[in-house]
This record gives structure tokens, sequence and C-alpha cells, in this order.
């Protein structure tokens, strides 16, 4: 479904932070990406969620050339992809309802269909009581319900989490891991960056790891917690 | 427009840094349209001026001698009142004529014996009812010490006066449009700036560039238009203002380009002026901006 050959990227005439990565995410797949800071991690879940464009290398999306495909074509191609962030990206002024509404907005969803989703949504992730309380009232675990729902919302063909669990307590990031989990084994592909080994082991997937701008390819192990 | 409407406005409600914009457009529109009021009404007055001069003529009767003075009036008279296209030809009676000349003598007493030319009033039907140069010629030959004003060459000054004046006015509202322009793509790229993270994320979940910059548009459009809301109130006041003083001053050369409040009703269109330009240059300013992102 996704697949990368021999990408490299540099910012501007920086040296190389990503260096020859090559591998492919197959539908319904989940892999753990791990690496120490500055590794490049958080620059392959960019090219992932089509925030940048490699500075060389193949990337083909959904079965067309990232390289190639035009600026006008990639809010389509964004639509297919759901990306879950560390510090949440919530849009304040909006209620946990509207910033996982706007998604299905963007799409041009009618008020109803809207309505009837996110409520759904939102009482799966266990917010049926903080539908309509702003970011700033939620707690850490809240707010990255709010955001796993809103990368959700869309039933994306690829989810990809940078650090989601970094900023919340154990018992949360194992309720969080649950979802991911719940949501790849419905047909999502998943793709989650993290430091948390203790996560990566509970889970048993195979893993993506970044040293120093190479990949490393770990083939999953037994799952800890297999019904995580 | 709420997030329910036909815009979808991710910005929030307002940001401390737009708080002035309005205002600040507000006060070039109040310059726009004090200098559009007058380049306007400075128009209409020189119109009304060349209307009232070109449909009239001046003689004057140059003769020190009374006796023979008297006869080339009568003779020129004769002349004038014969002539096709003129309407009526008068003798100003030396009162009046002592008035006219008031503001460079004083008041000189009637019979203070002043040789004083004698003033004939023409009214012409229209400004090409008669051939000036053959008049000329005409009255020459009919009354030897008589001289015709048409006050072309007074007219000419004050017209290229006028119109320099004129060009002046109109470079004002040039410069103050551009300012304004200015300004609002000054204020579109502080706000892209602060809403970056916001667009970026607009952007990620596949909003599109016309989406995004529509939130802009209907923004700095609502920006415009309390702007220009706000200018052409205070320029309206201040016009009303000056035609209140002008009127207790009279007419002249000067209240003649005051602009007259009946006139103003076009005024009304200069919220909406500001408003269209606004939105049209955020647009412009947001989508060369969100172009060059990813």
């Amino acid at each position: 479904m996704i697949t990368f050959e021999n990408v490299g990227m540099r910012y501007g005439m920086g040296a190389e932070v990503l260096r020859d990565v090559s591998f492919s995410l197959d539908r319904g797949s989940f892999h753990f990406l791990v690496g120490p800071s500055g590794a490049g991690k958080t620059t392959l879940l960019k090219l992932l969620y089509l925030a940048h464009r490699p500075s060389r290398g193949l990337i083909n999306f959904f079965g067309r050339d990232l390289m190639t495909m035009e600026r006008e074509a990639l809010p389509r191609m964004r639509r297919r992809i759901g990306v879950v962030f560390q510090d949440f990206r919530l849009f304040e002024h909006m209620s946990a309802f509207e910033n996982v509404a706007l998604p299905l907005r963007i799409q041009g969803a009618k008020k109803a269909q809207v309505a009837d989703h996110v409520e759904e949504l939102l009482c799966w992730v266990g917010l049926e009581d903080r539908m309509h309380a702003r970011p700033a009232t939620l707690s850490g675990g809240e707010k990255q319900r709010v955001a796993i729902a809103r990368a959700i919302i869309n039933k994306p063909d690829l989810l990809v989490a940078d650090e989601p669990t970094g900023n919340v307590d154990p018992e949360m990031s194992r309720r969080l891991m649950h979802l991911f989990v719940a949501l790849n084994k419905e047909g999502t592909t998943t793709v989650v960056a993290t430091h948390d080994e203790g996560l990566v082991q509970s889970i048993g997937a195979p893993i993506l790891k970044l040293s120093k701008g190479d990949l490393e390819h770990v083939p999953g192990g037994t799952p800890i917690d297999p019904g995580a | 427009m709420s997030m329910w409407g036909r815009t979808l406005q991710f910005l929030p409600k307002q940001h401390q840094r737009e708080g002035l914009l309005p205002w600040v457009i507000g006060v070039m529109l109040f310059l726009c349209t004090l200098a559009l009021a007058s380049g306007l009404a400075l128009g209409k007055g020189i119109e009304r001026w060349s209307a009232g001069l070109s449909t009239n003529l001046t003689v004057q009767i140059v003769v020190e001698d009374e006796a023979r003075r008297a006869k080339q009036t009568e003779d020129a008279l004769t002349l004038l009142r014969a002539t096709p296209g003129i309407t009526s030809a008068y003798v100003q009676a030396e009162a009046d004529v002592l008035e006219l000349l008031s503001p460079w003598l004083g008041d000189v007493p009637f019979d203070a014996g002043l040789p004083l030319p004698t003033l004939i009033d023409v009214s012409l039907s229209s400004p090409d009812a008669v051939h000036i140069d053959g008049l000329k010629e005409r009255l020459a030959a009919a009354a030897p010490g008589a001289q015709l004003d048409d006050h072309q060459e007074w007219m000419s000054q004050v017209l290229h006066l006028a119109s320099a004046v004129q060009l002046v006015l109109a470079g004002i509202v040039v410069m103050v449009v551009l300012s304004t322009v200015a300004i609002v793509i000054f204020g579109c790229r502080a706000g892209l700036a602060t809403h970056r993270e916001s667009i970026e994320i607009m952007h990620l979940m596949g909003a599109e560039d016309a989406m995004i910059s529509k939130a802009f548009d209907e923004r700095y459009m609502a920006h415009g238009l309390k702007g220009g809301l706000v200018g052409v109130l205070l320029a309206a006041g201040t016009l009303y203002l000056i035609n209140y003083l002008a009127g207790e001053m009279g007419q002249g050369l000067i209240t003649a380009t005051i602009p007259d409040n009946a006139n103003l009703s076009w005024l009304a269109l200069l919220p909406l002026f500001s408003a269209l330009i606004t939105m049209i240059t955020a647009r412009i300013t947001v989508r060369r901006a969100l172009a060059q992102m990813m």
C-alpha cells in the first residue's frame, strides 16, 4: 500500500537526516517506529503523513508516486491518512465535538451525518460526557482521545501516531494502545512512533528502528499482552 | 459565521494583533473619502463657474470724455442688441461698478469724480451663440473705445489650477488605497504566522487552499467593512461640518468647491469598496503564502 525506496531527506543544505530508507507497509499492518531522539523519526513520520516531499528516492502512496504528484492532488490523498500528535494539536477555541467533526466538515459531510458519526466515535473513545468541553478543560488522556477520534473519524487507510502516549500516564498509555490495536484490527494500517519499549514489547508488532538516519527492520515478537 | 456556516471558520474569533486593523483601515478610508469628496466637489465647482461665465461677456467703454463715452455706449448697445445669439445687454449702474471696485478702492463716494469705465453686461443664449472675434471687430468699428472680455484668460488659469489640485487629490486617493492594501498584506502575513500551526493541521486533514483562504477572506472582509463604516461616518460628519461652516460664509469661489451634502450619497458605497479591496488583498496574499506550503 505504501512503499519507500532509497528515500533520502535533508533540510535545506544540511546533512541528510534520512539515508536510503526502504520499507513497505502492507494494508492492515501495524508497525512501531522507534529510535533515539534525533534519529529522524519525526522526519519519517512527516513523509508518511505528506507534510514533506523527500529530497530523493521513491515513495508510492496508494499506487501513486509522491515525487511526481501535483500539489492539488495532496488534499485528497491526505484525507486517507489520520495523524495523532504527541502535543494533540487540537483547536483550543473549539469543543471536543467540533475538533473531531473537522475532517468530516472538510470533506463536505452533511450536518446530521457529522453529528451521528462524531457522537458515536466520542462514545467509543469514552468521552460521551465531554463532547462539548473545550480542550483547555480536558486532561492529557482525554485530549489524546479527542485527537485520536479526530484522526480516525474519516476511517483512514493509514493512521500515523507520533509519540501518542508521551504526555499521558502509564495507565492511559495502555488504554490508548488498546484503541490503536482495535483500529488496526478493523483494517487500518497503523504506524506508531514511540520511545516506550514496554509498550512495544506488549504489542509484539514489527519495528522500524531508526538510528542516525538509517533504518533497520526488526520482525515482530510475541506480544506480552495479546489482549492489548 | 459559525463552524457550520458555508465557510469552515477554523480561526479563533479575534486575535489581539488584528484588533487595530479595522481602525487603521477606518483612518485610511476617512482620508480617502475627504480627498475624493473634495476632488469631485472641485470638479462640480469648475463646471458651475464655466457654465456661468461662458454665456456671459463684459464690454468696457474706456473713453475719458463723458459725451463721447455716452455716444459709444449707445452705439455698442445698439450693435449688441441687434446681434443674433445675444439675449440681453445692459449698462451696469455706476453704483454697482463702485461696489465691484470697493475691495481695492474702499468706500468711494458716488460723486468723487473718479474716471470709471462704462460696463455693459452681455448674456448669450449659449456658449457658442456668438463668434467672439467677429463681434470684437464689429464693436471696434462701432465704438472704438470698447473692449470685449469673454473671461477666457482668467478661466483658463483657474481651470489649470483646479486641474492640478484635482490631480493632487487623485494622487492622495491612490496613495491611501495602496497604503491600505499594504497594511492588509502585512496584517495577513502576521495572521498567517500566528495561525501557521492551525493551517498546517487543516492541510494535514485534507483541507484545500481555497477552503483555508476563505476563512481569511471572510475575516478580512469584515475588517474592511467595519473600518470602511468608521472612516466614512467620520468623513461624512466632517463634510457636514464643513458644509455648515461654508453655508455661514455665503457663495463664492471657496464655497463653490465645498462638497454638497445632497451629492454625497455615493459615500455609502465606500465601506463596500473597502470590504472588497481588503477581501481581494487577503485572498491573494493568503493563496500565495499557502502555495509555498507543501
